[in-house]
């Protein structure tokens, strides 16, 4: 979906960010510029939980008295809904905060649109794949603290099968419930293997937990700005042919999703 | 007014220094060209004294995200930014997108302190808003979050804001070196600088005071 130009409007992504990891907040920073190179907006900045500027400082840095803020997360959740809201004062769709408007749209990692990231991501990790012959397996972290995190990628799941792109099995794997990602090989059936990490940037989980528990590194290694991972696809270990994607939300075309969820913000809220 | 042009006139006025960035304008056609304050006199110098030249605010958080012995600084007012380059700007937009980069929201804070319209927050209003694993920090001792101040905070421990909040409206915070630096790193008169503010104790400060909440309950509990 195209967006029409808001020359009067800033544009927020905000993002959790982290103490120890700077590869963390880098996806953001490079939405951002992605943005900020098609001039859609008057203004284009990142604010977040753990990183400088904080949401309650970020309002500060900004000039617009509309602002779009769009969480950079992966699903809809304590951040979404409790600490974003909490943080930017946010009372509902729509709040006047200090003289501004914010308009508070929806998580990244719901859209729509992020099921053509993924098999986009499986076909350029594994090119020229039969898919007949592999399992995409989507894994996300999975808490029994909040549904919903699990909630994306079973969502993401079913419009892969929907779309029919031929793959012998779409499964969901995570980190800490179960199916559990270490078990990727007996969840497989097929040769091949392909796992999609449904992650907002390569930070701790997909980049140094991930990898341990699939059998691909021996250790948890250093971050992903001191070394490459990716670069060794594929794995042959545990009698299959493995690919190891990076994190989804690493992916360019991330910053069209941003869009889309402005667009689909001024949709609903009838703001066109 | 935009934050550009308030940044602009700030810098007619006078000012050349936010953080360890030095501030300079009309050097070799450009008009912005920003530094470490330690390597300004470099700058100006022919083929710019050998420092790295970086042209456009997009490096500028890559330049600050580590600090020369490669620690990684979370905290952008850390008094670590690597020296040996200078940033080449062509606007006042540029510049202010750079000064975000290295000192996310720094220049804005300052403006609206200036205007009067900045909301600061004490440390116990702070608290008392967290959530899930933070929400453990309000219970510390007024005494455990003033020893946090001193051991956490101001430039003996790599942070040059000024702490603009108190522990609540009525506890100012102990005098101290962190307490009374003024969010100006070198020796500089506060005329020529946009001090570095501290709005509401940051989340480092935050996790800390959860640590020390925690020793205090165990303590209790022994």
């Amino acid at each position: 979906m195209s967006i029409a130009p808001k020359p009067h409007s800033a544009l927020l992504i905000v993002g959790h960010g982290s103490t120890e990891n700077p590869d963390s907040s880098t996806p953001y920073f490079d939405h951002a510029a992605e943005i900020r190179r098609r001039q859609l907006f008057a203004e284009v900045h990142c604010g977040f939980w753990k990183e400088e500027p904080s949401m309650r400082e970020v309002l500060y840095q900004i000039d617009s008295d509309e602002i779009y803020v769009v969480p950079d997360f992966i699903s809809e959740g304590y951040f979404t809904q409790d600490v974003i809201p909490r943080e930017l004062e946010l009372s509902g769709p729509t709040t006047v905060v200090r003289g501004k408007t914010l308009h508070y749209c929806l998580p990244v990692g719901i859209h729509p649109h992020m099921t053509d990231i993924i098999l986009r991501r499986a076909r350029e990790v594994a090119p020229g794949l039969d898919p007949a012959q592999t399992t995409l397996i989507i894994t996300g972290h999975g808490t029994g603290l909040n549904q919903n995190s699990t909630k994306a990628i079973r969502d993401q799941v079913n419009l892969i099968i929907a779309s029919a792109t031929g793959y012998a099995a779409v499964l969901d794997s995570y980190m800490e419930e179960q199916p559990f990602i270490a078990d990727w090989h007996q969840l497989s059936k097929t040769p091949n293997v392909i796992v999609v990490p449904f992650f907002i940037s390569d930070g701790l989980h997909s980049y140094q937990d991930i990898p341990v528990l699939i059998g691909i590194e021996p250790e948890i290694g250093p971050a992903a700005s001191q070394r490459e991972v990716f670069r060794h696809n594929p794995h042959h270990l545990r009698g299959k042919t493995l690919y190891y994607c990076s994190a989804i939300g690493t992916e360019r075309l991330l910053a069209d999703v941003i869009l889309d969820q402005v667009s689909d913000f001024d949709q609903i809220h009838k703001l066109l | 007014m935009p934050i550009a042009v308030e940044l602009r006139k700030l810098i007619r006025s006078g000012i050349h220094r936010i953080g360890e960035l030095e501030i300079q304008t009309d050097v070799y056609g450009y008009p912005y060209v920003l530094c470490h304050w330690l390597d300004s006199g470099l700058a100006t110098e022919s083929a710019l004294g050998g420092l790295e030249l970086h042209e456009g605010p997009e490096t500028a958080r890559e330049i600050s995200t580590f600090a020369e012995n490669g620690t990684y600084r979370f905290i952008k007012g850390q008094v670590n930014l690597k020296r040996g380059w200078v940033m080449a700007l062509q606007t006042e937009e540029e510049l202010r997108q750079a000064l975000d980069q290295f000192y996310p929201a720094s220049v804005g804070l300052f403006l609206a302190h200036r205007h009067g319209a900045l909301e600061i927050e004490n440390l116990r209003d702070k608290l008392q808003r967290q959530t899930g694993m933070y929400r453990f920090a309000r219970t510390i001792s007024d005494a455990g979050a003033q020893e946090l101040v001193r051991t956490v905070c101001g430039p003996a421990h790599q942070c040059a804001k000024r702490i603009l909040w108190q522990i609540d409206a009525h506890t100012p915070l102990d005098d101290s070196e962190a307490s009374r630096f003024a969010g100006v790193p070198g020796d500089l008169p506060p005329a020529e600088a946009i001090p570095l503010l501290c709005r509401e104790a940051c989340n480092h400060f935050v996790a800390e005071c959860r640590r020390v909440a925690k020793t205090e309950a165990g303590q209790k509990a022994g």
